[in-house]
C-alpha cells in the first residue's frame, strides 16, 4: 500500500533552493555571455570586457583578478546551476553556492556602505545598485544557507521514498 | 542515484532551449545609453550655438574646443562628468591620464568631454562654466586638469576662479572671465546636459564608448585603465 510522504519543511525548502538558485544562477551566467540587452549582440570577447568592467567598477580587486573573474565567472554559475538542479553531490554544491552568493552579498553591501555609484553587474545589463539589491541579495544568501544547512540535516536521514530497512532477524 | 540520472536529459533540455531562446527570439529595441544616444543623432533638436559643434563618428553635437585626438579614430568616448564628483576625479587623474597618452595621442581613440553638472554639487556648474571658457581660449587642459586636482580646495572655499587663475596667465584669465561672464557658452554647457540625460545619465562618470561598428557600450562609474585596455584593444582592433 502507497504511502504518502509526511510533509518536511526541510525538503521543500531545499527544492526551492536548488530550482530558484539554479534558474538565477544559469540566466546570470547566459545573460553575461550572450548580452541580449545589447542590439546587435556583442561578441563574446567584448560582453567578456563589458564585465569586467563592472566588476572593476566595485574597486575590490585588482586589473588581473577581474579580467580572470570576468572570463570564469559566468562558466562557473552555469555549471553550478546545472549541479544544483541535477542534485548530484548535492552538499558540495549548495555549499559552494552559500559561499558565491555570500561573496556576491558581501561586495554588494560594501559598495552600498561605501555609496559607490556603481551597477550591480548581477545580470550584465545596468541596473543600478540599490538598497532593493542589497535585500535581494540578502535574501538569496539566506535561502543558500537554509538550503546547505537543510541539506546537510537530511543527508543524516533516510530518503522518505527509499526502501524500509530489511527487518533483522534475531 | 537513478532518478538523478533521470533528471539530466530533462535539465539539458531546458539548458538547451534557454540557450537557443535568444537566438530565435527577436533582437529587443537598444536599450543601451549609446543606442539611445545615437537616436538622438536622428531626433535632437537643433542644438545651440550649433556652428560651433561638430559630429564624429555618428555622435553629435560636439564642442571641438572639449574633444581631442584624431577625428577618423576607430573608437570615440563621450564621458559625462562633474568636476565636484569624487569619482569623475579618479577617473580623470588615472584612467583618462592614460588613454589620453597611449590611445588619443596615437589615433586610436577619439575622447570626448561633456559636463554634465549635478545638482547636488554647489560648485560643479560654476567649475564647468570656467572649464569650457578655458577650451575656447586654448587652455582647456591645464584647466581641467587644475580644477579635479584641487577639487577639495574649491570644494570648500567655493573659489573656482582662483583655482583656475593659478594655472592662467593674466591675459587668458581675462579672456576666460569675460566668457564666464558673458555666458555664451551656457548653451553648450546645457547641450551636453541635454545628450545626457536623454542618454540617460543617471551618475557621475558615465562614459559611452563608441565602435566604429555603430555599436555603443556604456561604462558606469570609474574604471581602472587595465580593465579598459582589454575592452578598447578589441575595439580598435575590430
Amino acid at each position: 500500500m502507497m504511502q504518502s510522504v509526511p510533509f518536511n519543511y526541510r525538503r521543500i525548502i531545499i527544492w526551492m533552493g536548488r530550482l530558484l538558485l539554479a534558474a538565477i544562477f544559469i540566466y546570470a551566467g547566459l545573460a553575461k555571455m550572450i548580452r541580449w540587452d545589447m542590439t546587435p549582440r556583442p561578441p563574446l570577447g567584448i560582453a567578456r570586457s563589458l564585465f569586467a568592467l563592472q566588476i572593476d567598477s566595485y574597486q575590490m580587486l585588482p586589473a588581473w583578478a577581474v579580467l580572470q573573474v570576468a572570463q570564469w565567472l559566468p562558466w562557473m554559475e552555469i555549471a553550478i546551476g546545472l549541479l544544483l538542479l541535477i542534485g548530484w553531490r548535492l552538499r558540495i554544491w549548495a555549499t559552494i553556492v552559500t559561499l558565491i552568493i555570500g561573496g556576491f552579498f558581501a561586495a554588494v553591501v560594501r559598495a552600498y556602505a561605501l555609496h559607490l555609484d556603481i551597477n550591480c553587474g548581477c545580470f550584465a545589463k545596468p541596473e543600478p545598485l540599490t538598497g532593493m539589491t542589497v535585500l535581494r541579495d540578502g535574501a538569496l544568501f539566506l535561502l543558500a544557507v537554509l538550503m546547505t544547512v537543510f541539506a546537510f540535516q537530511e543527508a543524516r536521514k533516510p530518503h522518505p521514498w527509499a526502501a524500509p530497512a530489511p527487518e533483522q532477524s534475531s | 542515484m537513478k532518478r538523478r540520472l533521470l533528471l539530466a536529459p530533462v535539465v539539458a533540455l531546458v539548458v538547451a532551449s534557454l540557450g537557443a531562446l535568444p537566438l530565435v527570439a527577436a533582437p529587443p529595441p537598444q536599450k543601451s545609453a549609446g543606442g539611445k544616444a545615437s537616436r538622438l543623432s536622428k531626433t535632437a533638436a537643433p542644438a545651440p550655438a550649433a556652428q560651433t559643434q561638430i559630429t564624429v563618428n555618428g555622435v553629435v553635437d560636439i564642442d571641438p574646443t572639449k574633444a581631442y585626438g584624431n577625428k577618423n579614430a576607430p573608437v570615440v568616448i563621450e564621458i559625462f562628468s562633474d568636476f565636484q564628483c569624487p569619482a569623475c576625479k579618479q577617473l580623470f587623474t588615472t584612467t583618462t591620464q592614460r588613454v589620453n597618452d597611449n590611445y588619443v595621442n596615437t589615433g586610436k581613440v577619439y575622447i570626448v568631454h561633456r559636463d554634465f553638472p549635478l545638482p547636488m554639487h554647489a560648485y560643479s556648474r560654476v567649475a564647468a562654466s570656467y572649464a569650457r571658457a578655458a577650451a575656447h581660449v586654448g587652455k582647456g587642459e591645464p584647466v581641467e586638469q587644475a580644477l579635479f586636482q584641487n577639487q577639495d580646495k574649491w570644494e570648500a572655499t567655493g573659489d573656482v576662479k582662483g583655482v583656475v587663475a593659478l594655472v592662467l596667465n593674466p591675459a587668458d584669465m581675462k579672456k576666460v572671465q569675460a566668457l564666464v561672464d558673458g555666458k555664451t557658452l551656457e548653451p553648450l554647457i546645457d547641450r551636453d546636459k541635454q545628450l545626457g540625460i536623454a542618454v540617460p545619465v543617471n551618475q557621475t562618470p558615465t562614459s559611452i564608448i563608441h565602435a566604429k561598428n555603430g555599436q555603443s557600450y556604456p561604462v558606469i562609474g570609474f574604471v581602472s585603465y587595465d580593465v579598459l585596455k582589454t575592452l578598447l584593444d578589441q575595439l580598435v582592433g575590430q
